[in-house]
């Protein structure tokens, strides 16, 4: 019993601090200053459709966004203006993109003729892009505008689907492979598992340590083909490993490798072991 | 919410989305009284059911209207697009909306 009491307290000194990092309740309804979060998918930007957005998701009212299983910060469309409605403290917008539609509000400052004249630019039945982030009020889904500009290229529609489109995906699978390593990770490998597993790795390996002469990098390669070990490597090892080279070459170029920091001594001054 | 839906089509999509909203682009060919020929993305000819108002004024335009039947459709609104508008690529968005990668997450 003393057991558990010791352990609620203790989790109630933790449930204190998460209070504090827990973003205050305010940064929640628009005002900035959501010091706490350190969420870097609250400073990014995605493209997305009406209709991601309408499928969007909270696990409560605080919470942040998500789309499938991904967070969002702002998001940004490229939508028809169905209406527009001035109101006295802010515009309301109706977009269609086709996948549904959502309002955007903008928050005016009519004092300010300059803030007039930057949004004064949007009519109806136009398309347009808009930046912000996504909101409710009461059960209403806006999206918060902080950017509205007329979309007046046509083209810009197609390429914000495709944009938003391969974003999805990337999410999804990831990056695609660079030009070079193509599909070598995707397919190729299921033939014979150990043997083109080792081959990948060392070709890998070879494009990381290239920048070093070659006795330098075949030890590197060496010592990374090695199962982690605390101990290291002892260097009578690396020699009957490596080709090419006498006792003072391999000495030498391991001096220069622990002088760049590649490699440092770990038992005595005969065992490497490779820097991570 | 499913009746805000307006698909993208090409005319040959056209004939799957019968007595449905959708999006169209067009390049108009001709007009002659309330109705209009227009050439879509994927180089169909499509006859376009003209309200009174608004008149088709670009030379491309993305046609919103209801689907009568596989060549025809009834517009209730349109957007100019200008005089210079890249068909090839319009065409291979409309196809790509439609792909089942995308389809179902994003465009409905």
């Amino acid at each position: 019993m003393s057991q558990y009491e010791n352990n609620y307290y203790q989790n109630g000194g933790a449930g204190g601090g998460g209070f504090l990092t827990g973003g205050s309740p305010g940064s929640a309804n628009g005002s900035p200053g959501g010091m706490g979060r350190k969420n870097e998918a609250q400073h990014s930007l995605r493209p997305v459709t009406v209709g991601q957005l309408r499928k969007a998701t909270q696990a409560h009212t605080d919470a942040e966004w998500m789309i499938e299983n991904d967070e969002i910060g702002q998001v940004t469309v490229v939508a028809q203006v169905m209406s527009i409605q001035v109101q006295t403290t802010n515009t309301v917008y109706w977009l269609d993109d086709g996948s549904g539609r959502i309002e955007a509000r903008h928050w005016m400052d009519s004092s300010n003729p300059e803030d007039v004249e930057k949004w004064g630019g949007i009519v109806e039945n136009t398309y347009v892009r808009v930046t912000g982030n996504l909101k409710t009020f009461g059960n209403k889904r806006y999206i918060n505008a902080q950017h509205i500009r007329p979309s007046t290229n046509p083209h810009e529609l197609y390429f914000h689907l495709g944009e938003a489109m391969v974003t999805n995906l990337m999410i999804e699978r990831g990056m695609p492979p660079g030009p070079g390593q193509t599909a070598q990770q995707n397919g190729v490998v299921a033939s014979g598992s150990g043997a083109s597993a080792y081959t990948t790795q060392s070709r890998a390996q070879t494009s990381q340590f290239a920048g070093l002469p070659p006795l330098q990098r075949s030890i590197m390669e060496f010592l990374h083909s090695q199962p982690p070990n605390d101990e290291g490597v002892h260097v009578g090892a690396i020699a009957r490993s490596v080709q090419g080279g006498d006792a003072a070459q391999i000495s030498s170029a391991l001096d220069a490798l622990m002088d760049d920091g590649h490699v440092y001594t770990t038992l005595d001054d005969s065992h490497f072991q490779i820097s991570t | 919410m499913t009746e805000h839906i307006s698909t993208r089509v090409n005319s040959h999509r056209l004939a799957a989305y019968i007595g449905r909203t959708v999006r169209l682009v067009g390049k108009t060919l001709k007009i002659q009284g309330d109705t209009a020929i227009v050439e879509a993305s994927d180089g169909g000819q499509v006859e376009i059911r003209l309200p009174k108002d608004p008149p088709l004024t670009g030379t491309y335009n993305e046609i919103i209207g209801n689907v009568i039947d596989g060549s025809t459709v009834k517009m209730l609104m349109c957007i100019d697009l200008g005089s210079d508008l890249d068909m090839k690529l319009v065409d291979d968005m409309v196809e790509l909306t439609h792909d089942p990668k995308f389809h179902e997450k994003m465009f409905t």
